[in-house]
């Protein structure tokens, strides 16, 4: 279906080599996953494959994609439009109407198929998607999963035989992630149909894709099946990485087979010591705190603390909660109740991060941010030199990969030191490597007694770094204690080791290993 | 091969675009044509004519679709632009984005920009009438000029500022020119005189237009240069990076 033939690419106005003598042929129907480090050229090998690399971006390609028997050297992107659909990382930039059936129509519409064709897809990619509930909402409205469903939808009603997602869950929750990705599976199977997706979080995706194509940094290229792959990747799963540091000669890509493996490592070992947990002075404290916009009630009345050392992890559904809590205790909504802060610096870093960027070059950002705060000048640029050394001064923020923009923000964030650290769901598209770094940083800001609160979906983060966990739903406060004993608690929201190791009480690789010392 | 290109007339197009433009400038200039006390019906009609003619032409070509949504999306923002002035004396913020945009993507472009983002803004406001190809075509030519405005990196903010004064006050004018004839009763000082001699019309014309720029065209003029003072630089960096961005006739090659 697919056949990469040598592949190298060079954009222009660059001399680097985005991806060099690319080898690999995908077949009809399969679920194709590629993997990589950051800036290795997953997007790049995605757009490749309708064209939009080379055609729409200008660069230099050497050696032959071919689609379906197509070359794209020879065709216009648009010209496998019908052919090749494709889902960008964020479905809300994609779209082009303002409701559903609408955004399924659109494609349709530019390719002027017949109006009763355009009718029956219509109806056939909302039972599809399962749809139909929502046919005439918004698409402002929708939740991520379920614009992320549209999006899908708006892709397969032209009939493609391939679908091209990049990072189609990284935005969502595990629930909503975990249906997208079924769903695709069910187009696959049902329809045949050849799904390539480009997604950093392999634990959630690894169980459903029958094929990987791991693109190393050194340039080669490999596919096989998962077990094989992963083997000895890079970039792996904490499944794997706990098989891998078990030395088990085989690895296991569902948690039912890795259990089945360890149950004699499990009988042994012993449970950790409990941490006691460093909590220092309380910072902030609020009592009935509450928010309702118009008539909608956000979030019912809460009571928390949070004291200096903690690194707390607000977990819970996309819309249960969590940005109107972050927000209240910001301050930057009307709220009821009480809130009481003992801290004159809060550090805080907004979903988008882009809203924290406003200058023309990186240099620009940290030099406002010294002058701000009245740091001596430099003061952020160093802090940047140290979370990513490769960071070019000179780049326009916007320009910069996720991971690069990660660091920024964080260092424009952490240069005055703030006592309260806030950071609203900050690993989405984010790859091992620059997750590591945060965790690694939030763990030093922390043991320097600040706090820090943490919204996130992401498990294996939290599992890596949370104190405590504070899980909300439907704007109450459901969960609020340990790290360990909520994680231990609740199994949708357990880390891979854990639901491997319960009911021993290891959320983590070095867990495990210290307990079976 | 090249990606493909940020739209630019070539051949046939420049040739209809020059001569669309001579046509429609007898409709502006027919008041000093008419040295017989003819009816004017022709002249008026060749600007809405010409302009259906040169759109039709332009409809046919086929814009690729990341000038397309350059071009839709500039158009939108200067046509919701228009109508926050309110038109109070001249205070227009529409002109300063159309001369920024078309200097930075080159005359063809600036000159569509300004004839969709005029007919764009007449739908906002309203603003339909015999006036409006007039108002569509002066909007093209303030793009076409303003997109041949040289690229000099030191003078950049001066010279947009001038040549603002300039492209504001030259609307201005042709504003004036068209409505001239008809804003008076025949028998004032500044009436247009049909079949008297061209100076006659001339002097009575630009004591016209002296005096009705006083309220309109120079405050129109001043602001707009300010506002390019103003947030010229900043407004600059962000349409080059599109620009880039877009990547238009970057090299595609095939080894």
């Amino acid at each position: 279906m697919i056949k990469f033939q040598n592949v190298s690419l060079i954009y222009p106005t660059t001399q680097k080599t985005i991806l060099d003598t690319l080898n690999f042929e995908i077949g009809e129907g399969e679920f194709v996953l590629l993997i990589g480090e950051t800036g290795i050229g997953k997007s790049s090998v995605l757009r490749l494959i309708n064209g939009l690399v080379p055609h729409h971006t200008g660069g230099i390609l050497a050696g032959n994609v071919e689609v379906n028997g197509i070359s794209t050297r020879t065709v216009r992107p648009g010209q496998l439009a019908e052919l090749i659909g494709i889902v960008g990382q964020n479905p809300i930039n994609g779209f082009v109407t303002d409701i559903v059936e609408d955004e399924l129509a659109f494609s349709m519409e530019s390719l002027n198929l017949p109006e009763e064709t355009m009718r029956k897809r219509i109806e056939e990619v909302l039972d599809l998607l399962s749809l139909n509930q929502i046919r005439n909402r918004k698409l402002q409205t929708l939740s991520g999963g379920e614009q992320q469903r549209v999006a899908i939808a708006a892709a397969m009603a032209l009939h493609p035989k391939i679908l091209v997602l990049d990072e189609p869950t990284s935005a969502l929750d595990p629930v909503a992630a975990e249906e997208v990705l079924a769903i695709l599976q069910r187009l696959v199977h049902d329809l045949g149909i050849t799904v390539i997706i480009a997604e950093h979080r392999l634990e959630r995706v690894i169980g459903y894709v029958d094929t990987i194509i791991e693109i190393s940094s050194d340039g080669q290229t490999r596919i096989g099946k998962p077990e094989e792959i992963l083997k000895s990747s890079m970039i792996a799963p904490p499944i794997v990485k706990l098989a891998r540091a078990l030395k088990l000669s085989d690895i296991s890509l569902s948690v039912r087979d890795l259990r089945k493996k360890t149950e004699n490592l499990r009988s042994q070992g012993r449970d950790l010591l409990k941490k006691p947990n460093a909590t220092g002075k309380t910072l902030l404290e609020t009592r009935a705190l509450s928010v309702a916009y118009d008539q909608k009630i956000a979030l019912k009345p809460i009571d928390l603390r949070i004291n200096s050392g903690e690194i707390i992890a607000l977990m819970g559904r996309n819309g249960a909660g969590k940005s109107s809590l972050i927000k209240a205790l910001l301050e930057v909504i009307p709220y009821q109740g009480k809130l009481k802060k003992e801290i004159s610096r809060i550090g805080y870093i907004p979903q988008n991060a882009n809203d924290l960027l406003y200058h023309q070059s990186v240099s620009a950002e940290c030099l406002q941010t010294d002058k701000e705060n009245s740091l001596p000048p430099g003061t952020t640029a160093e802090l940047l030199k140290e979370l990513a050394p490769t960071v070019n001064q000179n780049s326009h923020p916007r320009d910069l990969s996720e991971g690069q923009r990660l660091a920024l923000v964080l260092a424009i964030v952490l240069a005055p030191k703030p006592e309260l650290l806030i950071l609203d769901e900050p690993t989405r598209g984010l790859d091992y490597e620059s997750k590591a770094l945060l965790t690694k940083l939030l763990i030093d800001s922390a043991s320097r007694g600040a706090a820090v609160l943490i919204a996130t979906h992401d498990v294996e983060l939290v599992a890596e770094l949370a104190t405590r966990i504070a899980i909300l739903a439907e704007g109450e406060l459901v969960a609020d204690g340990d790290a360990i004993e909520v994680l231990l608690a609740s199994p949708s929201f357990a880390p891979q080791v854990t639901k491997v190791m319960s009911p021993r009480k290891w959320i983590t690789i070095n867990d495990v290993l210290q307990g079976l010392q | 091969m090249r990606t493909s290109d940020i739209y630019r007339f070539g051949g046939a197009k420049a040739l209809a675009l020059t001569a669309t433009s001579i046509i429609s400038a007898l409709g502006f200039f027919w008041p000093f044509l008419n040295s017989e006390n003819k009816s004017p019906l022709i002249f008026w009609l060749a600007t809405p004519l010409a302009l259906l003619l040169l759109l039709a032409l332009i409809g046919q070509a086929n814009l690729d679709a990341k000038s397309l949504a350059l071009l839709a999306m500039l158009s939108a923002i200067i046509a919701a632009l228009r109508p926050l002035g309110a038109g109070a004396a001249g205070i227009e913020p529409m002109w300063f984005l159309l001369i920024l945009a078309s200097y930075v993507f080159g005359s063809s472009f600036g000159f569509l920009l300004g004839v969709q983002s005029m007919l764009l803004s007449a739908f906002l406001t309203g603003g339909f009438g015999p006036w409006l190809p007039y108002q569509i075509f002066a909007a093209g030519w303030v793009g076409l000029i303003a997109g041949a405005i040289p690229k000099s990196k030191r003078f950049e903010i001066p010279l947009l500022a001038l040549t603002s004064l300039i492209l504001a006050e030259l609307f201005g004018f042709l504003m004036d020119l068209q409505f001239w004839p008809w804003v008076f009763g025949p028998k004032t000082q500044l009436s247009y005189i049909p079949g008297a001699a061209i100076l006659e019309n001339l002097q009575r014309f630009i004591s016209y237009h002296l005096a009705s720029s006083m309220a309109w065209n120079v405050p129109r003029a001043i602001f707009t240069a300010l506002l390019i003072i103003a947030v010229g630089p900043g407004i600059l960096k962000a349409l080059e990076r599109s620009a880039r961005k877009a990547a238009f006739v970057s090299e595609i090659k095939f080894t």
